[in-house]
């Protein structure tokens, strides 16, 4: 079973299940995998911080979505203890003209939390100036990236 | 949503902005075809105001495109994206540097620099004519250039303006060269107050 997973959202899924999206520029893609438990979520992020702006819900941002994603995982049985992070995109498709690399910031607010959260953080495919497509197995955990060559 | 062209009174900014569209691409046409040599003629037409997230749909995430990013600041602050699909780049470049159609099977950075161009003249031309309608002064910037995925480029630019705004402008735009046609996406993207001043200034003029 393959579900995407669209710019801005998060979603949490069990064995057998292959979360997927597209043409990953400057978002970021979290994935969050416990290998106990068989439980894995996938966001696609845009904006590095929700909170710094006032906003408390939205799960297009970096530090709001990880939260979602460690709630929802723990309450189907995961264990933030247990949680593999991997890190994919925070390019910048146009290196040479952007007042701000957002695809860093990104980068930067979630390897932040993983640190405060005690999370792993087990691979990443981030920075350069290339787009991604990513499939996540909530099976084995691993993360295929597509990129143009 | 700022323009509906189903609404009452929303039509007419619509028909503003198409005239604007008009005045934009017969300049666009007249400069491209100096630059190389033959006649070109280019229709801009405003497809709809779209809600950014919901660009993706109009061409594949994952479709390669060449995309020619151009910010502007002034009077306006926001930006352009001029995006071709990667067959119709090819065709254009040939067109462009005068070589027989079906030659560009890579970009080189003479194609990259040619594309750019376009970008220029096109937004440029728009922002000029937006300009003089509303009687302000736009200054654009260098352009950038990517050739990848459209999701990538689209969203990277949308992201910079998604704290303020979550709409684009998007204008299809239409070249007819002698012996081929190509269709490719502007995508116009404003800062929120700035889209609120376009639209009011447009009831006036």
């Amino acid at each position: 079973v393959n579900t995407e997973v669209k710019m801005g959202k998060v979603v949490v899924s069990n064995n057998g299940v292959c979360l997927s999206t597209t043409g990953v520029g400057s978002c970021l893609v979290i994935t969050l995998f416990d290998p106990q438990a068989r439980l894995g979520a996938m966001a696609h992020t845009m904006l590095p911080s929700g909170a710094s702006h006032g906003v408390s819900h939205s799960t297009k941002y970096v530090d709001l979505a990880i939260d979602a994603m460690i709630t929802q995982l723990e309450a189907l049985g995961a264990s933030t203890k247990n949680l593999e992070a991997k890190l994919v995109g925070g390019a910048n498709m146009f290196p040479h003209d952007q007042e701000h690399d957002i695809g860093a910031e990104n980068v930067a607010k979630a390897k932040k939390i993983f640190k405060k959260k005690g999370i792993q953080l087990i691979g990443e495919a981030v920075g350069g100036s290339h787009g991604r497509s990513v499939e996540f197995s909530v099976t084995s955990g691993g993360v295929t990236i597509k990129i143009n060559i | 949503m700022w323009l509906q062209a189903n609404k009452k009174g929303e039509k007419m900014k619509l028909e503003k902005l198409n005239q604007i569209n008009k005045q934009a691409a017969l300049s666009a046409s007249a400069a491209l075809s100096k630059l190389i040599g033959q006649d070109v003629s280019i229709s801009m037409a405003t497809v709809e105001v779209k809600k950014v997230e919901e660009v993706k749909p109009l061409i594949g995430a994952e479709e390669i495109v060449a995309g020619i990013y151009l910010p502007v600041t002034g009077a306006v602050k926001g930006a352009t994206l001029l995006v071709f699909p990667k067959d119709s780049t090819f065709i254009l470049c040939d067109l462009m540097m005068k070589r027989p159609v079906g030659t560009t099977r890579k970009l080189t950075e003479l194609d990259e620099s040619a594309l750019k161009e376009v970008g220029n003249i096109l937004s440029g031309n728009y922002f000029t004519a937006l300009g003089n309608k509303l009687q302000i002064k736009i200054i654009e910037h260098i352009p950038n250039f990517s050739f990848d995925m459209f999701g990538a480029m689209a969203t990277q630019v949308t992201n910079q303006f998604a704290l303020k705004t979550d709409e684009a402008l998007v204008l299809q735009v239409h070249f007819k060269f002698r012996s081929k046609e190509i269709t490719g996406y502007m995508l116009l993207l404003f800062e929120l107050e700035q889209i609120e001043a376009i639209v009011s200034a447009l009831e006036k003029v």
